[in-house]
């Protein structure tokens, strides 16, 4: 069971562009990362669409296997830029371990 | 995979202190430039931002991650961030070999090379050649990036820097993008291979494989330029499977979290390379490391060009 934040989008502003919404989470950002990494990225912007917060921050470390090679932003149909956010997502975690 | 927080709080903790990622004194990482014969004053100042200079602590440092990677003595690295920068930078400069830096002091040199062959007006200041942050931005530490990033900026803009000369596709990217958007400072950047005028050649012609790193391939869309900067020479570009703005990447970034990881995509990338037949070109310092440590012979651009001036 996980514990939604349905203002975590909000939150996630302050460190990334707003374009999460737009991703419909057809996996070409998937089937084109480097990584070939089980669901990455698309699973982390899934948990960014419905608030899972929770579900980042304990799956914070995979983040950064992300090479930030921009070839998920590049072929995405939706210009989600889902790049851009896994290193929006980065820098939220990074602000929330620094606080703990 | 070591815990990230582990490595960029080591990274961040380096940059307060020394201004340098490894805690590595300015002096002894850039040493290149004493006997390139270079003027202090010109149109426009070579900036490395010791991306080239690196690549041997890098080396060094990724050979020890690699060795306690995902073993009990990882966890240790979390104590990292609070010994002295100086002290583990002048550490990791005694164990790194001299033959590695001068390997890597050499394509500084056979830039500074070109960029005379072509007749073009430039200048160095070794005191204002300084790491651009970029590491800290890709890992996610904007504060660190952004204070670091001021830091550098403002340094420039007193000593009245406009227009500088880049090497590497980090730098770039750092220089000609981040800083304008979260400094407010703009400068005129271009990668030394922009300003190159090499008619001619030795007469012989040469294919390689030309490796893009997504900084120049995707970021910022400076692919054709090097090839053309090769063709003048009279050397082709062997078509390679990913290339442009759908480039591979070489796994480089993931070395400091996760050398498998680096290893595992950098393998990748060095077949498609390899399935070319051709001899293997980088024109990033990181593509170069990476690619070098899976026992590949790959070369510079820079140097296959001054090669065949």
């Amino acid at each position: 069971m996980t514990l939604l934040s349905p203002d975590f989008a909000e939150e996630l502003k302050r460190y990334s562009d707003d374009t999460a919404l737009a991703c419909f989470n057809c996996g070409t950002c998937t089937a084109i990362c480097p990584l070939i990494d089980g669901h990455f990225p698309r699973k982390m912007i899934r948990y960014v669409q419905i608030g899972a917060k929770e579900r980042i921050l304990e799956n914070a470390p995979e983040l950064w296997k992300c090479l930030h090679c921009g070839l998920c932003t590049q072929t995405c149909p939706r210009e989600a830029n889902p790049g851009e956010l896994i290193l929006g997502l980065k820098r939220l975690v990074i602000s929330h371990w620094r606080k703990a | 995979m070591y815990h990230p927080g582990d490595i960029i709080e080591a990274i961040a903790a380096n940059l307060r202190a020394t201004r340098n990622p490894f805690g590595i004194p300015h002096f002894i990482v850039n040493r290149w430039w004493r006997e390139a014969g270079l003027t202090a004053h010109g149109d426009a100042m070579l900036f490395t931002g010791m991306m080239y200079q690196f690549v041997p602590y890098i080396e060094t440092s990724t050979t020890y991650l690699a060795k306690y990677e995902d073993t009990p003595l990882a966890a240790y690295l979390r104590y990292a961030r609070y010994a002295p920068g100086y002290l583990s930078g002048l550490g990791l400069a005694a164990i790194t070999p001299a033959r590695e830096k001068r390997r890597f002091d050499r394509i500084l040199q056979d830039i500074v090379r070109l960029l005379k062959a072509s007749e073009v007006d430039f200048y160095y200041r070794p005191e204002l050649d300084r790491y651009s942050g970029i590491l800290l931005y890709d890992l996610g530490d904007q504060e660190g990036f952004v204070r670091h990033a001021r830091w550098l900026a403002n340094r420039l803009q007193k000593a009245g820097i406009k227009k500088l000369i880049t090497v590497d596709p980090h730098t770039t990217y750092a220089l000609k993008e981040l800083f304008p958007k979260y400094t407010g400072v703009r400068f005129e950047v271009h990668p030394y291979f922009e300003l190159l005028r090499l008619g001619g050649g030795n007469g012989r012609r040469t294919t390689v494989a030309l490796h893009d790193p997504c900084f120049y391939g995707r970021y910022l869309g400076l692919s054709d330029v090097p090839a053309r900067a090769l063709a003048d020479l009279g050397i082709d570009c062997a078509p390679v499977d990913r290339s442009g703005a759908y480039t591979h990447c070489c796994g480089g970034p993931a070395e400091s979290i996760s050398p498998r990881l680096a290893g595992e995509v950098g393998q990748r990338r060095l077949d498609q390379l390899a399935q070319t037949g051709a001899p293997i070109v980088a024109m990033c310092p990181i593509c170069l490391g990476n690619l070098r440590k899976l026992g590949a012979e790959v070369r510079d651009l820079s140097s296959v060009m001054a090669e065949n001036l």
